[in-house]
């Protein structure tokens, strides 16, 4: 090496250094210059102009922030949704909008902060990331953006959800119609018979009490078309369970999409969430979701009275017994009623010897799901004998 | 000459600060001794170790970037809280409301990306120029040296991946399950490697913990006692291999008659001439420069170079930072640190299907084959038997074929990166790079 290239080192230490104070003008710019700052400028300037210069001098600039210690979130939405307390900012756009009075009034701001309602990452102080619809953010903004991707049949309908994180003991929850709905759906459809929900259910099915807490990768997509998340898992899944998951038994119960989004929006509720207790509403016995007299009552009946072996085996799942007064919710299978002449016309066997070797969908229940002891298989004959006996003493009376 | 006043004590100007222009040699010799930071160096230094070709001064960027990741980590020591439970969430606050928060940790993950890369670079390049060998200094152990860059490459991968935990996210959380699984593999001691580093079966808070001191305090503490004394030897060495060199070949040129010099010895008790007696030149005013400013003005470009280089690279590559850890849900693929991957890559090539019989490649691939790789590193030098001539010079004839060996090892490593990092899909799957991935489910 010549020794006058070494000279030449100061002019390009010169130009580096001019390159590191290039590169440090545009980090301050791009300080200075946030996104949020823009959203704020704009708000004061259009309170000037809708409430007068007075009201604009008091906003202050700055990031600003809602943190709840009870909930563990600290949620900056604020930062540009500047407008969400004020009066008179009813119909202005956003994200300048006051927020609807009522549900703030139950739900005051300090205690709740706004992600545990709306979702989107609270962290965050730009729109796209706030919003959460970025990769390896989980919980987006359950607003307009989700909603044009599920096309749910109503509109602002997804945010109810997050209602059900605290009231999903409740029967009924005003103004959260679709998992009000969904509760419904589930009591009527008896989806109890075979799941655990709040800890209260049968044992055919998975335990829902945490269903909303799985991931995304615990789901098989191999039979979904398009979009691929649990939303949409679960929405396929409540129209044609069959269809997505083949080795499935739930009954397809003729879902539409409303009855599936809601049904979707309640079981992704199901989470554990650490909440203290004060968050969970006062349960009034008419409100939360326990059964009614009535239905403790049939349940009762069903339970203790002659068709009990059925009950307490889960045979009702699938099978009525209507001459005993069982109702089966999900009736998938025959009514069992007058199974002793059914099963001879259905399979060309006794009843006994078709108990002994099922064929079809029962071989399968009864050699996977419904294990019954050689005595026990006697005491079904016995009792099926029973009831064809209760069943054509009621056919003839009818008939007469 | 101007005096200042320290506690009533006069102290002139000239022994507070040194001379930026020597106008003698005295003055720049003062300069150096006279300074804590400049008394790594000598007074004097070759052109060739100071030129851009032979060093590419890779060891100089290394040490930036080690300057960086400290002055950057120091700051995010500040923020960082080492917990389970509020780790993350204070990434995230780093992320989106401390000024410059993204900027500094951008910076500082960057940085340690790249000086894993650096090392090795640095490492490839002492190597092919034969640079890990004696001259014909007395007391040089350049092979020494060595081993204290193999140990320091070593703890730098190392100082890297317990970084990689402390974001607490699926990244970390999986890379450094997959990390660590690999280490189980040793034989006898690996279960106990594991549970020793992880305070536990499970990476939790106690792991979490281990990393965070290991990272930020031993570790860090480790290189700089070690690169000080990487530093002292290479004066001890009697500088860069090139400069040994450039003796050797003076002295064939010129001295037909046998090389003189002095013998410097304490009352006759020292055997040997000294190093820098040896090694001196014949003919200094035409291959050295004074250190003061030539040797100190490159380095303050390398450094300034390297500094800017990462705060523009860090406006534009952002640290990653995933969903919160979960040790519920594993990432498919679940990836080790991209330095690792090339062992994740190895343990797949080398666990054997044979119908429902597996043999798991973990020992082979993920502790023997690196294993070897690095003894074999560390103790190279000594099996290297070329000639002093092949002492600092970039692709000696004499080392062909150790050359070619190492070169080819050092490409299939980077090619093993290159297909773990870009190439392996979910379920370590092979895709060519403008193959689409399955689509990756999400919550919405």
């Amino acid at each position: 090496m010549d020794k006058s290239k070494l000279k030449k080192d100061v002019t390009i230490v010169y130009a580096v250094a001019l390159m590191g104070l290039i590169v440090t003008i545009i980090m301050y710019i791009g300080y200075f210059t946030p996104e949020w700052k823009k959203y704020q400028s704009e708000f004061k300037r259009y309170v000037s102009e809708k409430l007068g210069e007075e009201k604009a001098k008091a906003i202050e600039f700055g990031v600003k922030q809602i943190y709840v210690k009870e909930l563990n979130r600290v949620d900056r939405c604020i930062t540009c949704h500047m407008g969400y307390e004020w009066k008179g900012l009813e119909n202005a756009p956003n994200p300048f909008k006051t927020h609807p009075k009522e549900i703030l009034d139950k739900h005051p701001l300090q205690k709740y902060g706004c992600t545990i309602c709306h979702g989107g990452q609270g962290y965050a102080l730009n729109k796209e990331e706030a919003h959460g619809f970025i990769e390896h953010w989980e919980e987006p903004l359950l607003g307009k953006e989700l909603e044009d991707i599920y096309r749910p049949p109503d509109r602002k309908v997804l945010l109810q959800m997050n209602c059900n994180i605290c009231h999903r003991y409740d029967t009924l929850t005003p103004g959260a119609d679709y998992i009000n709905y969904a509760k419904k759906l589930v009591k009527e459809k008896g989806c109890r018979a075979c799941h655990k929900i709040n800890g209260r259910g049968g044992v055919i099915g998975p335990d829902l009490t945490y269903e909303g807490d799985k991931a995304p990768e615990q789901f098989d997509y191999s039979r979904i078309g398009g979009y691929k998340s649990v939303f949409a898992w679960h929405v396929a899944h409540f129209k044609n369970p069959k269809m997505v998951s083949p080795e499935s038994i739930m009954p397809e119960m003729g879902f539409g999409s409303r009855e599936a989004i809601a049904l979707t929006l309640l079981t992704m509720s199901w989470k554990k969430v650490n909440l203290p207790p004060e968050y969970y509403p006062q349960s009034y016995t008419a409100l939360a979701d326990l059964p009614t007299p009535e239905e403790i009552e049939k349940e009762r009946q069903m339970r203790e009275g002659e068709g009990a072996f059925f009950v307490n085996k889960g045979c009702f799942v699938c099978h009525s017994i209507s001459v005993f007064g069982i109702e089966s919710a999900a009736k998938i299978g025959p009514d069992l009623s007058n199974a002793l002449e059914d099963v001879q016309s259905r399979f060309g066997k006794t009843l006994e010897n078709f108990i002994k070797e099922p064929t079809g969908t029962m071989s399968i229940v009864l050699g996977s799901q419904i294990m019954l002891t050689d005595s026990e298989k006697v005491q079904v004959v016995e009792l099926l004998t029973k009831a064809y006996e209760k069943y054509r003493k009621q056919q003839l009376t009818s008939k007469h | 000459m101007a005096e200042v006043k320290v506690n009533g004590k006069k102290l002139t100007k000239r022994s507070l600060f040194w001379t930026w222009a020597p106008r003698s040699e005295k003055e720049a010799g003062d300069s150096i001794v006279r300074n804590l930071l400049l008394h790594w160096f000598p007074a004097k230094v070759t052109l060739k170790s100071l030129s851009w070709g032979y060093s590419l001064w890779l060891g100089t960027i290394t040490a930036t970037l080690f300057l960086i990741l400290t002055l950057t980590g120091v700051v995010l020591m500040f923020l960082y809280v080492p917990s389970v439970e509020r780790a993350y969430q204070s990434v995230k606050d780093i992320e989106y409301v401390v000024s410059f928060g993204w900027f500094i940790r951008a910076m500082h993950r960057n940085s340690a990306h790249l000086m894993v890369a650096f090392v090795f670079l640095h490492m490839v390049r002492v190597f092919l120029t034969g640079a890990y060998k004696n001259g014909i200094g007395v007391g040089q152990n350049r092979p020494l040296n060595w081993i204290v860059g193999v140990i320091l490459l070593l703890i730098t991968l190392f100082l890297s991946f317990t970084g990689y935990l402390l974001p607490w996210d699926q990244l970390a959380f999986w890379a450094i399950t997959v990390g660590t699984n690999i280490a189980k593999n040793a034989p006898i001691v690996g279960e106990w490697i594991r549970f020793v580093l992880l305070g536990g079966h499970e990476i939790e808070q106690n792991a979490l913990i281990r990393f965070y001191v290991l990272h930020c305090f031993f570790l860090p503490a480790a290189v700089l006692i070690l690169f000080s004394y990487h530093m002292w030897r290479i004066r001890k060495d009697g500088g860069l291999a090139c400069v040994d060199n450039l003796v050797l070949s003076q002295k064939k040129e010129k001295v037909k008659d046998g090389m003189k010099s002095k013998t410097y010895s304490l009352l006759g008790l020292t055997a040997g001439r000294t190093v820098q007696v040896e090694t001196s030149l014949i003919d200094e005013e035409k291959y050295t420069v004074n250190s003061v400013p030539f040797l100190i003005r490159r380095i303050g470009l390398v450094m300034l170079g390297t500094f800017v280089f990462v705060v523009l690279i860090s406006l534009f590559i952002h640290a990653p930072l995933e969903e919160p850890a979960n040790p519920n849900v594993t990432p498919n693929p679940a990836k080790a640190p991209w330095y690792f991957l090339w062992l994740q890559e190895l343990v797949a090539i080398t666990t054997i299907r044979i119908g429902g019989f597996v043999l798991n490649g973990a020992l082979v691939g993920g502790i023997l084959i690196p294993g070897i790789l690095v003894i074999l590193l560390a103790i190279w030098p000594y099996l290297d038997k070329s000639s002093n001539l092949s002492t600092g010079v970039w692709f000696s004839k004499e080392r062909m074929r150790q050359n070619i060996v190492f070169l080819v090892l050092c490409f299939l490593v980077i090619v093993l990166i290159i297909i773990g990092t870009y190439m392996r899909g979910p379920n370590w799957e092979f895709y060519f790079p403008w193959e689409p991935w399955p689509q990756l489910p999400k919550k919405f």
